[in-house]
């Protein structure tokens, strides 16, 4: 079963970069005969990372998100479930090119930790962790497809504003499609990781007797929290055109990877409770 | 069933004859049954279809044997037209065999189109494939050639990028909209002159859903009147200002020598809209938009040349899509001679088995009297047996070089000299 779950590590990352390949392919007008078969693929691929993800829980015992690879893995898979999604509902590829290789990244991320302790943290094997740690995620994964889709409408402008009619312009969806769709994004991202944060911050009182734990992870997303909670009420009250949102939701989204990254280095574990 | 029978196509387009040569030997409704009964009972041809549209009026003809018959074909089509534009080679063409077959296809899929990948000719072809059939101008032959280039023009435009994009100045604006609105049917229009360069424009907007149309025209009544057409609104040029912040698409086709709208106008409406799109395409020349608020946030505007730039990016894309869309053809064309040869190697197995069945009882009959009654039975089935063996060999080999036409008409050929089959036909 270990060796198993080693080797999907390994072959997952190489699976979304075969993925991202096709949609290259299909985004640069090459073989439009692989549009069919993009749906079965993307299923394939969840199916897949659904089984990495459950032979790991099975392996470990443990919550499925309680260490930095399930919790990079569980982002990717995210990622790929709701673009499969948008993708059956909205019949677009235009956007898997850029969504899926932002999976592609997360996915080798993860795949760098191959981490095969589970969390011993009191906190961490509480079975309610679960339901934070998902929400969490699941807000992670729609602020990034936000900051994908806003990465697309700044691409998207220019070419329009500049007269660049080229393979982008061709391929990537109307302006106004790309701003509803980050601005939709953002809007669940800050809800569901709103909720996750707060769910958080009742288990830390529980457990640990404080709600506002000193832990370095929990002062950062809870600063990128409030951050994208005024800039999303700010767009509102003000009306900011969707060229401003993008550059907000691109922010927000750089400050929320950096602040992730140097917690993982700052911190030993997912979380450290000092 | 025929067999052997070859299809062929006289024919003119836009490829070999200009406009003036084109109308005249156009044909309409009537004219092409006519002329399907005229040709099916002159030239005793299998079946015939009259394909004619702007660009092209071609006949397409079934039949065993054609050698003798064309030049009888075109002559007939010339005093059909009253012209002689059929015999001349500057203007028509003779297409036979695998090159009839490949052309029809490029024809029903639209690469033989004045405009590279329309679609409009596969919809001309199947109406004049309806008319012939209504006037038992069609056989097998061509009902199978039909069947074909709908298979093949279905798989060009699915698997390739030949249709995609628009051709057109006025439907390149749509394009462009399109870019910005993903659903025009909400969106609203001004036109900005009543003109019939913006006329065209504003109807391509209104075919794709735009409902709101507004129209702005010095005079008033030729905007009331074109306001009509559309279930518009008129509106004086004086209103101009107060118009352009309630809509989201804008097209200016005047033949004022000043910009109508200005970058003043549009600063204060770019304010009023609060960073809502406002998509602009300027027709007129000189320009009524002054290019310079383009600037403006929220601002999209776009000339004639740039649209122009948009069409000439599609026909090129269009353009490289052409071998890929070759290729697809040229398997069907495979794929029909595939058909066309199992339909034969029935006729010729008939054929060669014939022959050797008049052959072994011209032999059994010399052989008859001097041969035991006794044992006369073993021998007729013993000569059968060797027959069912040397057919079997011309079966199997004939199967084997069905999917190549070339091989295959080489192996008939052969068939046919050695066994001399054609001749006692």
């Amino acid at each position: 079963m270990k060796l198993f779950s080693y080797v999907l590590n390994f072959l997952i990352p190489l699976l979304y970069l075969a993925l991202v390949y096709v949609y290259y392919t299909l985004f640069s007008g090459k073989k439009k005969r692989l549009l069919k078969k993009t749906t079965p693929m993307l299923i394939l691929l969840i199916l897949i990372h659904l089984t990495e993800i459950i032979t790991r829980h099975l392996v470990l015992n443990t919550m499925p998100l309680s260490t930095t690879h399930d919790a990079f893995s569980f982002l990717a898979f995210a990622i790929l479930l709701v673009y499969a999604i948008i993708e059956l509902s909205l019949n677009n590829r235009a956007s898997g090119i850029f969504i899926l290789a932002f999976a592609f990244l997360i996915s080798l991320i993860a795949s760098f930790f191959p981490s095969w302790e589970s969390e011993t943290n009191e906190l961490l094997l509480k079975s309610s962790f679960a339901l934070h740690a998902s929400m969490a995620i699941i807000g992670y994964t729609a602020l990034s497809l936000s900051a994908i889709y806003a990465l697309m409408y700044i691409i998207q402008n220019r070419n329009m504003k500049k007269l660049k009619f080229g393979l982008m312009f061709t391929q990537l969806p109307a302006l106004n499609y790309l701003e509803t769709m980050s601005i939709r994004s953002v809007l669940i991202g800050i809800i569901l990781l709103g909720l996750g944060i707060l769910h958080g911050h009742f288990q830390a009182k529980e457990l640990l007797g404080e709600f506002w734990p000193v832990d370095i992870k929990v002062i950062v997303m809870d600063i990128v929290w409030l951050v994208y909670f005024c800039s999303y009420l700010l767009m509102r009250l003000k009306k900011w055109g969707g060229l401003w949102m993008a550059y907000l939701s691109l922010s927000g989204f750089f400050i929320l990877v950096v602040g992730g990254i140097l917690t993982i280095y700052i911190t030993e574990s997912f979380h450290k409770f000092y | 069933m025929e067999n052997q029978a070859q299809i062929f196509i006289i024919g003119i387009s836009h490829t070999t004859a200009p406009v003036e040569i084109r109308e005249q030997v156009a044909l309409n409704t009537d004219e092409q049954k006519e002329l399907i009964g005229v040709l099916l009972q002159q030239f005793e041809i299998d079946g015939c279809m009259v394909i004619s549209t702007c660009n092209r009026t071609e006949v397409y003809i079934s039949s065993e044997d054609f050698n003798n018959k064309t030049e009888g074909i075109r002559n007939r089509l010339n005093t059909f037209k009253n012209c002689n534009h059929f015999t001349n080679p500057q203007y028509a063409y003779f297409l036979q065999g695998t090159e009839a077959i490949k052309h029809f296809f490029k024809v029903i899929s639209g690469m033989d189109s004045l405009i590279i990948g329309e679609t409009q000719i596969t919809s001309q072809v199947k109406e004049c494939y309806n008319l012939a059939h209504k006037v038992n101008g069609t056989d097998t032959w061509l009902n199978k050639l039909i069947n074909y280039g709908l298979q093949a023009e279905k798989k060009v435009r699915s698997e390739t990028f030949l249709n995609n994009g628009a051709v057109s100045i006025s439907y390149a604006g749509v394009e462009l909209a399109r870019k910005l609105f993903n659903k025009l049917e909400t969106k609203s229009a001004l036109l900005i002159g009543a003109g019939e360069t913006g006329e065209l424009a504003a109807r391509h907007f209104a075919d794709k859903g735009v409902k709101n149309i507004h129209i702005v025209n010095r005079t008033l009544k030729k905007a009331v009147d074109l306001a009509k057409k559309f279930g518009g609104n008129a509106h004086p040029l004086e209103e101009l200002a107060e118009i352009l912040p309630k809509v989201d698409i804008v097209i200016s086709a005047t033949s004022s020598d000043t910009f109508v709208v200005t970058k003043q106008i549009m600063q204060t409406v770019v304010k009023q809209r609060q960073n809502t799109p406002l998509f602009l395409i300027d027709l007129a020349i000189p320009r009524d938009i002054d290019p310079q608020i383009s600037s403006l946030n929220g601002i999209f505007l776009y000339n004639i040349d740039n649209l122009h730039q948009i069409v000439q990016m599609n026909i090129e894309k269009r353009k490289s899509e052409i071998p890929k869309s070759i290729k697809i053809i040229d398997n069907f064309v495979v794929e029909f001679y595939k058909w066309i040869s199992t339909n034969s190697i029935a006729y010729y197995i008939i054929k060669i088995r014939n022959h050797f069945e008049k052959l072994r009882q011209a032999e059994l009959k010399r052989l008859k009297k001097r041969l035991p009654e006794n044992g006369f039975g073993e021998i007729d089935y013993l000569t059968q047996s060797i027959v069912n063996k040397i057919i079997h060999q011309h079966i199997v080999s004939l199967k084997n070089s069905v999917g190549d036409p070339t091989r295959y008409q080489q192996h008939i050929d052969f068939v046919n000299n050695l066994y001399q089959l054609e001749e006692k036909k």
